[in-house]
């Protein structure tokens, strides 16, 4: 082989090895922001700072799973998952149905003889979940409306704000035993 | 005394056992030790007490969904869990509140355990079972509802279920009935939709689904995570089993949970008494009737006595 | 009313005046006494004083209760749903009623004549506290209008309430069949008599199939809530029967405890039969008693050693339990029995009111006190008592008004 020849070979085969290392470095930047709002309805949606827990996540499957080509590092999912199935979409929507119990769903999980993972929760709580599961141990936001604004909707539906009853006198007094 | 001669003994007899007959109705079959355990396709909703945070999310759904009253405090108030009633008991269910939600203290638990409070919708509810006008009904869709119509208000209901669901509008005058959850039967479960208590939990506490599948995550859940959970699925067997099931990471008597229930429904400890009933109205007939005959075997003999 | 008898009148005991004529309705009803005199007696009454008082009280509190609802009168509890006017009205009135089946079957079906001087006494006992009962009921009741629902309207036959409801509406029919005879002999109705005549063995026969059953029904609603009512006061197999047992004696107690009232307070409506015969019929009534007191022992006992129980005996409750026995149980037992020994009527009778204090405990412990006896103890609301003493007063009333007039202490003198 010519020297030149040998020189490209060596480049490509350099680019090659570190493609990898290349595809790493830019999946773990993502987006910076993401708007959570297809369950928006008594909070405003959510603007998730995906960068900043990028810094903050030992790994992408820490949240997306086995979704982003990596293997979990809980023993008992990389049994099944270790070789790190990639999927087209990393979102949790995609997987986390937002109707996780209608009837449709369900029949959907019933009939699927095969699927290990009958209890996979809904997108919402999903959501909570994950996010509310690693807060409360490393340290996060925890209140509902630390993530997530209530709005005149929800303070209604919580009868909270302008829409807290009047402190009664009776409160409790009334039976209630 | 009258002479009883055959005449009289029929009349009274026909007059006796026309009343008697009306009145027995309450023939009952005999117990079998094979008990109903729900209709085989029925839903249920398994409570995994382990996620529970204490928003009471699901309580102000409740109040929205069945049109309940304006509670005392607004539903992200978290002082209603040191509310204590009588006997220094946490908060229960009441005639505006179908669900609530009761906080535990536990010693080496880092965070309050949360325990969700509501109907069980058992399989073969003592409710039902005790109502003597045939108020409640146990749907093939796994909900125990109750009919407001018919209720005369007698609240043995009240005394029966085990779990003390029932609340009572006393409050009312004119139409005081009975207060509980119905699994929101009327405007979800019977379209096949969730419970809506169980659409609001931000944290999917409860899993909706048919109650034979959930037993089965129920002990997954267990087995995966072993050090996670209390071996026992709560409401699996108690009282004959309940739709309502609960996983918890905290032994049960600990928070709130009655241990000594035992498997039986309740109709079980009833079914006895249940059974007397048309053997007391069989047997009784004869039996007095042949007591009555033989104490008046002197009086007869000597009326024989004297005709002869 | 004695002292006036003491000053020579005479209550009416026929339908014939001392001239000949015939006495009127309305001339019954005021017991043969102008309006004038009577009114005057029932004012010189220090009893009727104290009924004033409790209606006074009493009747506005009652009324409050149909227009503001229960939550005016109780603790509008979730816990205890049940308070005074069922644990008092029906579960204590109940047994201590039993005096009616208790007599039709010793006259009618064992044919112990002997008995019939205090037969209506026992029948009329029965009959006003099965109807003071459903008044109680009826107070209780969240919506009392729809009484009849589970006869006619919904039923739920497989409900220990539903044989309760169907009993007591049948046997009150049957207990006013069997005093028809006494109300016609006052309103001269002579063939209601004679009918009621031909079929009294059926209903003397009905009244105890349904008697039985409704008393042992009563415990039986208790075996709904076995966690519930303390160990020692509960037994799934044999609920029934402790409370069909106790009611034998407590319907001959309550006899004795009422036939002695009249003896002391009603003398001047007494005829000698009734007089002459009443201390000896104690004594008969006594030993039927003493023979349900030990028998009931006996099955308790049985029904601690069915379940294995005893340990309980040792805690604070079976302290109060023992009491409950002691006191209800044992002491009219032993009581009794000397009384019969020594054919004494009036140990009899301080046994008999042991007896009916006992069965009042023991219904009220198994419905209130050791109800829910792992949550907290629950006092009734204090309108609950004066609405329960109101209804009672209202049951003693009729029951005097009765006995004054129909001929239950008394022969009536049939016009020939």
């Amino acid at each position: 082989m010519g020297g030149r020849k040998k020189t490209l070979l060596g480049m490509a085969a350099l680019m090659l090895l570190t493609a990898p290392l290349a595809a790493q470095s830019w999946a773990a930047e993502g987006p910076g922001t993401v708007e959570l709002g297809s369950l928006a309805n008594y909070y405003s949606p959510v603007t998730f700072d995906h960068a900043m827990h990028t810094g903050v996540a030992a790994s992408c499957a820490d949240c997306h799973h086995h979704t982003t080509g990596l293997a979990p590092t809980n023993p008992s999912c990389a049994r099944c998952h270790k070789a790190g199935e990639q999927t087209s979409s990393v979102a949790c929507k995609s997987c986390h149905s937002d109707q996780r119990f209608s009837a449709e769903n369900l029949a959907k999980i019933e009939g699927n003889p095969q699927l290990y993972h009958k209890g996979k929760p809904g997108l919402k709580g999903a959501y909570h979940q994950k996010c509310l599961g690693c807060h409360t141990t490393m340290g996060g936001p925890t209140g509902c409306q630390d993530c997530h604004t209530r709005n005149d909707k929800g303070d209604a539906f919580f009868n909270s704000g302008k829409y807290a009853p009047a402190p009664s006198a009776s409160a409790g007094h009334e039976g209630g035993h | 005394m009258k002479k009883l001669n055959r005449r009289s003994f029929l009349k009274g007899g026909l007059a006796g056992g026309a009343a008697i007959a009306a009145v027995g109705t309450s023939k009952q079959a005999a117990a079998g030790t094979h008990n109903f355990g729900g209709y085989p396709d029925s839903m249920g909703v398994l409570v995994d007490l382990t996620k529970c945070v204490g928003c009471r999310t699901c309580e102000a759904a409740c109040n929205k969904e069945q049109g309940l009253p304006v509670p005392d405090k607004p539903f992200d108030d978290p002082s209603v869990f040191e509310e204590k009633r009588e006997g220094g008991l946490p908060r229960r269910t009441s005639e505006k509140a179908y669900t609530v939600v009761q906080k535990y203290d536990v010693p080496g638990r880092e965070h309050p355990l949360f325990r969700k409070v509501q109907c069980n919708h058992c399989n073969e509810p003592a409710c039902l079972t005790s109502c003597f006008v045939n108020a409640y009904k146990k749907t093939p869709e796994g909900a125990v509802i109750y009919d407001k119509t018919v209720c005369v208000g007698c609240r043995t209901c009240m005394v029966a279920c085990p779990f003390y669901i029932p609340a009572y509008s006393y409050s009312s005058p004119t139409n005081p009935v009975i207060k509980k959850c119905i699994m929101c039967y009327d405007t979800r479960l019977k379209f096949g939709r969730p419970p809506a208590c169980v659409e609001a939990c931000p944290q999917e506490v409860m899993t909706f689904g048919k109650r034979k599948d959930l037993l089965k995550l129920a002990h997954q859940r267990i087995s995966e995570k072993p050090d996670a959970y209390i071996d026992h699925v709560y409401g699996e067997t108690e009282v004959g089993g309940t739709a309502w099931m609960y996983l918890s990471d905290v032994p049960f008597e600990k928070i709130g949970y009655d241990t000594h229930l035992g498997k039986e429904p309740i109709i079980s400890y009833v079914k006895e008494f249940l059974g007397m009933v048309p053997m007391v109205l069989t047997i009784w007939p004869a039996l007095f009737t042949g007591f009555h005959l033989l104490s008046n075997r002197k009086d007869a003999l000597k009326n024989e006595d004297n005709k002869s | 009313m004695n002292s006036l008898k003491s000053q020579g009148f005479a209550p009416v005991v026929s339908h014939l005046k001392k001239d000949g004529s015939e006495w009127t309705v309305k001339e019954k009803i005021m017991l043969g006494l102008s309006p004038k005199e009577y009114w005057a007696v029932q004012r010189r009454n220090p009893f009727n004083w104290v009924l004033w008082v409790i209606y006074a009280v009493g009747l506005p509190i009652l009324v409050g209760r149909f227009i503001f609802g229960l939550g005016w009168v109780t603790h509008s509890s979730y816990d205890y749903p049940w308070g005074l006017f069922l644990g008092w009205g029906l579960f204590t009135m109940v047994p201590l009623s039993a005096s009616g089946f208790m007599m039709g079957t010793t006259v009618e079906l064992f044919g112990r004549k002997d008995f019939k001087p205090i037969e209506r006494l026992g029948l009329l006992n029965g009959l006003l506290g099965y109807l003071f009962a459903v008044m109680f009921l009826q107070v209780d009741l969240g919506q009392p209008w729809r009484l009849i629902y589970p006869m006619f309207v919904s039923l739920g036959p497989a409900a220990v309430l539903f044989l309760v409801a169907w009993h007591v509406a049948t046997y009150l029919s049957c207990q006013v069949a069997e005093l028809v005879p006494a109300f016609s002999e006052w309103m001269g109705f002579p063939k209601a008599k004679k009918f009621i005549k031909s079929i009294v063995l059926g209903l003397t026969i009905a009244g105890i199939i349904l008697s039985t059953l409704h008393q042992g029904a009563l415990g039986a609603l208790f075996t709904y809530a076995p966690g519930k009512v303390h160990p020692l006061w509960y037994s799934s197999p044999f609920q029934w029967l402790h409370f069909f047992v106790s009611a034998v004696f407590a319907g001959l107690s309550m006899l004795i405890v009422v036939s002695t009232l009249t003896k002391w307070f009603m003398r001047w409506r007494c005829d000698e039969n009734y007089l002459n015969n009443l201390s000896k019929l104690t004594l008969g009534l006594a030993k039927g008693a003493s023979m349900a007191l030990i028998t009931y022992l006996v099955i308790k006992i049985i029904g601690i050693a069915h379940d294995n129980n005893w340990a309980y005996l040792l805690t604070g409750w079976g302290q109060w339990y023992m009491f409950e026995i002691l006191v209800g149980v044992i002491l009219p037992l032993i009581f009794y029995t000397m009384a019969v020994r020594n054919s004494n009527a009036s140990l009899a009778r301080f046994a008999a009111i042991l007896a009916v204090f006992g069965i009042a405990l023991n219904r009220l412990n198994t419905a209130l006190i050791a109800f829910n006896w792992q949550l907290y103890r629950e006092i009734p609301h204090w309108r609950e008592l004066v609405i329960v003493i109101t209804v009672y007063a209202t049951y003693i009333v009729v029951y005097r008004a009765v006995l004054a007039r129909m001929p239950i202490l008394y022969t009536w003198k049939e016009k020939k």
